[in-house]
C-alpha cells in the first residue's frame, strides 16, 4: 500500500494527480472517462520514471521530481481550460519523458559536444533563416513554422544550440578565431571574443526581427551571465551591457511595439479595452482568487486571452490562489537551486557551462514570464517551462532537463569526498 | 592550478544563485503585496466580467433610507431584474450607478459585496427566491429621504452642495450635490457623452469631492485658536480695513465697526479683526489648528472624499492673515465643513461621518451595523462652548439673521469664498453657510454652499439651512 | 455538488503541494548533512588521514569509482563486496591489495592479484611496501596518487 507522506515526495505528486484527475472527472458533463485513463497513464509515467532514475542512479533525482509536480499543475489546469489541449499536453508530456531519456543517453554517449561550436552556430543560423523565409506569424511573432497543421517554434531549439555554442567558446576560447576572407595582403584573425559577440548579437537580431523580444532578452541575459561566470573581464561585460542599454533605448524610441509594451506596463488602465486588455484581465483573475483560490473550475480564467500559454500562471493564481502561485514559484526556485548545485559539483568546464546555461534558461525564463503577467515587468511572449501549453516548449524543456540530468550524473567532484581539501 | 580556477568560477555561480533568489523573492513579495493592497482597488472595474458573473445569479440588494423608503431597487423583469432608481437624480452622487457599460460608482461600488450577498459566505442556504436565485443584502442608510428631497428643492437650479448631519453621532441626514444626473441605465446611456463633455462637471459629487475655499466660515476655527491662546478678551479698533505687509485686508464694503471684541467680530464677520488675529497666532498655531480639525487628512467615509488642503510649506504674514479669514490656498469640502460645524456643536468632539446604518439580509438577519465613533477630540468643551455662543450671536444679531427660526436657538456662520471669478466682482464668490440647532442641545448641523452666488452667504445660503433645520426639528 | 468538492479540494491541493516542497527541501538538507557527516567521518580523531586520489577521468572508466578513498587502519581493495573498498573493475581481482595505516605511515601489499599492483611503475612482490607522499599507484585500469596528510 502506498502511504503518501512528505518523506517520499513522489507519493505526494501521485496523490495530487489522483485527486486532481478524480475531481476533473466530475468537472465536465457528461463525466469524462478519458481523463481517468490519462490520469492513470500520467501516474504510471511519473512514478515509473522517478523510480527508474533513482534505482539506476542516473543522476540527480530531484530535477524530475520537481518537474513532475510542475507539469502536473500544468496539464490539470490546461485540461480544465480546454479538453482538447489538455490531452495534447499530456501527449507532449509523455513524449517529453521519452526525449528526456533520449537526451540523457545520447549526451552521455557522445564525447565531442564541446568541439562542435561552428556546427551549432550554423545550425542556428540555418533555423533562423528558414524561419525568416518560411515562417508564419502567429499572434504577433513570426517565429513559428507550420507543417501540415503542426506548428513548432525553432527558437526553442535554438535555445539549446545557443547554450552549447557559448559553452564551446568558454571551454577553449583561445582557439576560436575566424579567418577573414584573405585580402591579398594578409589574413585577419578576429579575436574569438569578437566573433562570439557577433554571433550572439546576430542571434538577438534575428529574434528581434521575429518580434520575439522575450527570447531576445533571455538570450542576452544568458550570454551576460555565462560570460560573467567564466570569462571574467569586467570591461567586456560593461561594454556589452552598455550596447544592450543603448540598443534597448533606441528600440524603445524607434520601434512602436516596444514603446507600446512599456507604456502598457506602466499604465494598462489607460486603454483597458485595447492594448491593456491582456494584462488587465490577468490582474483581474489574479485578484479574484484570494489566498486559497476559487477552487478548480470555479473561477473564470477563460476571460483571459492566451490563458493556456502565456497567462497560465494567472489562471493558477485565480483557481489555486496566491498560495498556489507562490508554491509554483518556489518549485521553480528549487529547480534552479538544484541546477546550480549541479553546476558547482561539476569539474569539467564545458559541462559546467552547459549546466549553468540550462539552469539560467529555466530560472530567468520563469522570472520573465511570471513577472510579466503580474505586471512586475513588461509583458513578453515567452512560455512558462513545463507548465505552458505547447509542444515545442515542453519537448525542448525536457531535452534540456535530460542534458542537465546527464551532467549531474558524474560530477568532477564526488559529494562524499574531501578531495580538494588539504591542498 | 585547476582547483583554484574552479573556485573562482564557483564563487560567481553563487552570485548568480543569489541574483536568481532575489528575483524569485521579488515575485513572491509583489504577489503578496498585490493581494493585500492592490486587488480591492481594481477588481471592481467594470471590465472585470467576474463582477457581472456574480450578478447573474443574484438579485442585487436594495438601498433604502432610514425609514425604509426604497432608493435603489431590483424589480423583476422577463429575464431577471433591472436596477432602478425611483428618485432619479436625487441620489446620483450618493448611491451612484450600477451599469455593465459604465461600471459601478459610489455606494454601488463600495458596498458591492454586500449588495451581492457575498459577505454571507458560500454555506448560506437561505435568502433565495422560488427560482433559486440568491438575494443580495439590503443596505439601510442614515439619510432621511424627506430631508434630501427638501434640500434638493431648496438648491433649485443652482450649483452647489448641502450636507446635513447629526453632530452627536456622525450620521449623515442629507447629502445633496448639484448638478446631478439620472443614474438609471437608459438615461445614463442616452446622456453619457453630453454629460462627460459638459463644462459643468456633472459627475463631480461636490458635497464630497468639491474643494472650495471656506471663506469666513473658517473664522470659527480661528476663534478656537484665539481662545486657546489667551485672546478671549481681545479688543481691536476696526477701521474697515487694515494693511498687513503691504496688502490690504478689508471688511465687506470696507465697513468700519469701531472697537469690537471677538464675539462682535464673528457676528459681523470682521476681516480686519481676524486677519490680525491670524498674524498674532503665527504659523505654528495656524498649522496645528488645521491639523487638529482634520485638514490634509483622509476622511473615512463610505464613498470617496477628497482631502481638505492646507498647502503651506512656510507662511508669510499675508498668508497667515488670509488663512485666518478663510481665503488664500485653504480648501475644504462641504462634508468637511459640516463635520467641523458638528464638532463645535458636539462640545469639541468630531464624530466619524457615516451613511450606512445597517446591512440586513433578505431574510432579516443583521449582517452589519454601524456604531457612532469618535474621529478626533479637537478642543475642550469650554472652547467649543464659547464658539457656540459666538455663532449664536451671528444668527441673533449678525450676518446670519436669515437663518433664525422662531422658538429655536440657531447658531451659524456665513462665508463668502473667493474663486477664480472673484476678479470680475465679488458677486461671483461662492456663498457658504454653516449652522446647527438647537444650540443648547444640537440635533442637526448643516453646511450649505452655493457656487458663484454672491457675497454674503447670509442672503442666499442661510435660508436653505434654515428651512432644512426647521423641517427636521419639527419631526 | 461539484462546487463543494472543488472548494474542499483547493485546501487539500495547497496542503499537498506545500508538503511536497517541504519534503524536497528536507531530503536535500539530509543529503547535505550526510555529506558533511561523511566528510567529518573522514577527519576523525582530528587527524588528517592519508588518501589515494584517482588520476584517470572517471567517465573513461566503465565502472563506478570514487574520486578519493580515505585510508585508515586496515583496508582491503578488490572486486568482491567483502572488501572495504569495492571497485568493479574487470582487471581487479576479488581481493587485490591491502593498505595498512599505522604510526603515521601507510603500507601497501599486493594480495596475489592476477594483474598485479604497481607503485611508481614497479610491480609489487609479496612483501608490503611503504608509501610516500606523491607515489603513483596502478591497480587494474586505475591510476591513483597517494596523498599523505
Amino acid at each position: 500500500m502506498l502511504i503518501a507522506s512528505y518523506k517520499r515526495p513522489v507519493s505526494l505528486v501521485v496523490l495530487a494527480d489522483i485527486l486532481a484527475f478524480g475531481l476533473l472527472f466530475f468537472y465536465r458533463e457528461p463525466h469524462d472517462f478519458y481523463i481517468l485513463g490519462a490520469g492513470l497513464l500520467i501516474i504510471t509515467l511519473i512514478a515509473g520514471t522517478y523510480l527508474f532514475i533513482v534505482k539506476k542512479e542516473l543522476g540527480d533525482e530531484y530535477l524530475f521530481l520537481i518537474v513532475s509536480m510542475l507539469a502536473s499543475v500544468g496539464f490539470i489546469m490546461i485540461y480544465r481550460l480546454n479538453r482538447g489541449l489538455g490531452f495534447k499536453q499530456i501527449v507532449w508530456f509523455s513524449g517529453g519523458i521519452v526525449l528526456f531519456f533520449l537526451s540523457y543517453f545520447i549526451y552521455i554517449r557522445i564525447k565531442i559536444w564541446n568541439k562542435l561550436m561552428y556546427a551549432y552556430a550554423f545550425a542556428s543560423f540555418g533555423l533562423f533563416l528558414v524561419t525568416l523565409v518560411f515562417g508564419s506569424n502567429i499572434k504577433g511573432s513570426t517565429n513559428w513554422i507550420v507543417i501540415k497543421g503542426f506548428s513548432f517554434q525553432p527558437s526553442e531549439l535554438i535555445k539549446i544550440l545557443f547554450i552549447f555554442t557559448l559553452a564551446c567558446y568558454l571551454t577553449h576560447s583561445e582557439q576560436i578565431f575566424l579567418n577573414a576572407l584573405t585580402l591579398k595582403l594578409k589574413q585577419i584573425k578576429i579575436k574569438g571574443r569578437i566573433a562570439l559577440m557577433a554571433i550572439v548579437y546576430m542571434f538577438m537580431g534575428f529574434l528581434v526581427m521575429q518580434r520575439d523580444w522575450g527570447t531576445a532578452l533571455l538570450f542576452f541575459i544568458i550570454y551576460i551571465t555565462m560570460m560573467y561566470v567564466f570569462d571574467a573581464d569586467m570591461k567586456f561585460l560593461l561594454l556589452n551591457v552598455i550596447i544592450a542599454a543603448l540598443g534597448g533605448t533606441a528600440g524603445y524610441f524607434a520601434l512602436y511595439h516596444i514603446r507600446v509594451r512599456v507604456v502598457t506596463w506602466l499604465n494598462p488602465w489607460a486603454d483597458i479595452a485595447g492594448k491593456g486588455y491582456q494584462i488587465t484581465q490577468s490582474l483581474f483573475a489574479i485578484g479574484s482568487g484570494g489566498f486559497f483560490g476559487t477552487g478548480l473550475g470555479m473561477g473564470r480564467p477563460d476571460y483571459i486571452p492566451e490563458v493556456t500559454t502565456d497567462f497560465i500562471f494567472s489562471a493558477i493564481c485565480e483557481e489555486m490562489g496566491i498560495f498556489g502561485g507562490v508554491a509554483v514559484i518556489l518549485l521553480y526556485f528549487l529547480l534552479a537551486y538544484r541546477g546550480i548545485k549541479i553546476v558547482l559539483k561539476t569539474g569539467d568546464t564545458f559541462k559546467k557551462a552547459v549546466a549553468l546555461g540550462i539552469t539560467c534558461m529555466f530560472g530567468f525564463q520563469t522570472f520573465i514570464i511570471i513577472g510579466g503577467v503580474i505586471k512586475l515587468i513588461p509583458l513578453t511572449g515567452i512560455t512558462l517551462p513545463f507548465i505552458s501549453y505547447g509542444g515545442s516548449s515542453l519537448t525542448t524543456s525536457f531535452i534540456q532537463l535530460g542534458i542537465l540530468e546527464a551532467v549531474s550524473r558524474e560530477g568532477g567532484q564526488d559529494e562524499g569526498s574531501i578531495s580538494d581539501e588539504g591542498r | 592550478m585547476k582547483g583554484a580556477f574552479r573556485m573562482k568560477e564557483d564563487r560567481k555561480v553563487i552570485h548568480i544563485l543569489i541574483v536568481m533568489s532575489v528575483l524569485f523573492l521579488s515575485l513572491v513579495v509583489y504577489l503578496t503585496y498585490f493581494e493585500l493592497f492592490v486587488k480591492d482597488r481594481i477588481i471592481t472595474n467594470s471590465y472585470n466580467q467576474r463582477q457581472w458573473e456574480a450578478e447573474e445569479d443574484t438579485i442585487r440588494g436594495r438601498i433604502l433610507d432610514k425609514n425604509g423608503i426604497v432608493l435603489a431597487d431590483s424589480p423583476k423583469t422577463e429575464d431577471g431584474w433591472k436596477r432602478t432608481y425611483p428618485h432619479g437624480s436625487l441620489y446620483s452622487h450618493v448611491i451612484g450607478y450600477n451599469s455593465r457599460t459604465y461600471g459601478k460608482s459610489m455606494l454601488e461600488a463600495s458596498y458591492n459585496d454586500y449588495l451581492l450577498g457575498s459577505e454571507r459566505g458560500i454555506f448560506d442556504f437561505g435568502n433565495r427566491d422560488e427560482s433559486g436565485m440568491r438575494y443580495g443584502d439590503d443596505v439601510y442608510l442614515t439619510l432621511d429621504h424627506e430631508l434630501q428631497k427638501l434640500a434638493s428643492q431648496l438648491l433649485g437650479d443652482r450649483n452647489g452642495a448641502v450636507v446635513a448631519m447629526n453632530p452627536k453621532t456622525g450620521e449623515i441626514l442629507a447629502l445633496v450635490s448639484k448638478p446631478a444626473f439620472d443614474p438609471n441605465e437608459d438615461k445614463l446611456s442616452a446622456n453619457w457623452q453630453a454629460m462627460v463633455e459638459s463644462e459643468d462637471a456633472i459627475f463631480l459629487p461636490r458635497a464630497t469631492q468639491g474643494l472650495y475655499t471656506p471663506g469666513s466660515t473658517y473664522k470659527t476655527v480661528i476663534s478656537a485658536g484665539a481662545l486657546e491662546n489667551g485672546m478671549e478678551d481681545l479688543v481691536i479698533e476696526d477701521k474697515g480695513t487694515v494693511t498687513i505687509d503691504g496688502k490690504p485686508f478689508s471688511n465687506t464694503g470696507k465697513k468700519a465697526y469701531g472697537k469690537i471684541d471677538m464675539k462682535k467680530a464673528l457676528a459681523v464677520s470682521s476681516n480686519v479683526f481676524f486677519s490680525q488675529v491670524g498674524v498674532e497666532l503665527g504659523e505654528n498655531v495656524l498649522r496645528s489648528l488645521a491639523d487638529r480639525f482634520g485638514l490634509g487628512k483622509d476622511i473615512p467615509f463610505e464613498i470617496p472624499v477628497t482631502k481638505s488642503r492646507f498647502p503651506y510649506d512656510s507662511m508669510g504674514k499675508t498668508d497667515m492673515a488670509s488663512v485666518a479669514i478663510g481665503q488664500g490656498k485653504l480648501q475644504v469640502t462641504p462634508l468637511h465643513m459640516a463635520m467641523i460645524t458638528s464638532c463645535i456643536a458636539n462640545n469639541g468632539v468630531m464624530m466619524k461621518p457615516y451613511m450606512v446604518s445597517r446591512v440586513v439580509s433578505h431574510d432579516g438577519d443583521e449582517i452589519k451595523v454601524t456604531e457612532p465613533s469618535v474621529l478626533y477630540n479637537v478642543m475642550s468643551t469650554q472652547t467649543a462652548g464659547a464658539i457656540k455662543l459666538m455663532m449664536r450671536e451671528v444668527v441673533k444679531s449678525g450676518t446670519g439673521k436669515s437663518a433664525a427660526i422662531e422658538g429655536v436657538n440657531v447658531a451659524g456662520k456665513t462665508g463668502s469664498a473667493e474663486n477664480e471669478l472673484t476678479a470680475e466682482g465679488e458677486a461671483k464668490n461662492h456663498a457658504w453657510f454653516i449652522s446647527f440647532a438647537p444650540v443648547e442641545n444640537p440635533k442637526i448641523a448643516v453646511a450649505v454652499i452655493l457656487e458663484y452666488s454672491g457675497t454674503t452667504g447670509g442672503g442666499s445660503a442661510a435660508p436653505i439651512a434654515r428651512e432644512l433645520m426647521k423641517a427636521y426639528l419639527k419631526k | 455538488m461539484y462546487e463543494i468538492l472543488s472548494s474542499i479540494m483547493k485546501y487539500i491541493f495547497i496542503t499537498i503541494i506545500y508538503l511536497f516542497i517541504y519534503g524536497i527541501i528536507r531530503l536535500i538538507y539530509l543529503d547535505i548533512s550526510s555529506m558533511g557527516a561523511k566528510g567529518k567521518h573522514g577527519m576523525k580523531k582530528g587527524k588528517n588521514l592519508p588518501y589515494i586520489k584517482l588520476i584517470n577521468r572517471r567517465e573513461d572508466l566503465g565502472f563506478k569509482v570514487e574520486e578519493t578513498y580515505t585510508l585508515d587502519g586496515n583496508m582491503e581493495l578488490g572486486r568482491s563486496n567483502k572488501n572495504d573498498i569495492v571497485i568493479k573493475d574487470p582487471y581487479v581481482s576479488g581481493k587485490h591489495v591491502r593498505f595498512t595505516v599505522h604510526d603515521g605511515r601507510t603500507s601497501m601489499q599486493d594480495l596475489n592479484s592476477t594483474n598485479g599492483s604497481f607503485v611508481n611503475g614497479e610491480r609489487l612482490g609479496r612483501d608490503p611496501v611503504y608509501l610516500r607522499d606523491g607515489d603513483k599507484i596502478h591497480i587494474g585500469q586505475m591510476d591513483f596518487l597517494y596523498v599523505e596528510n
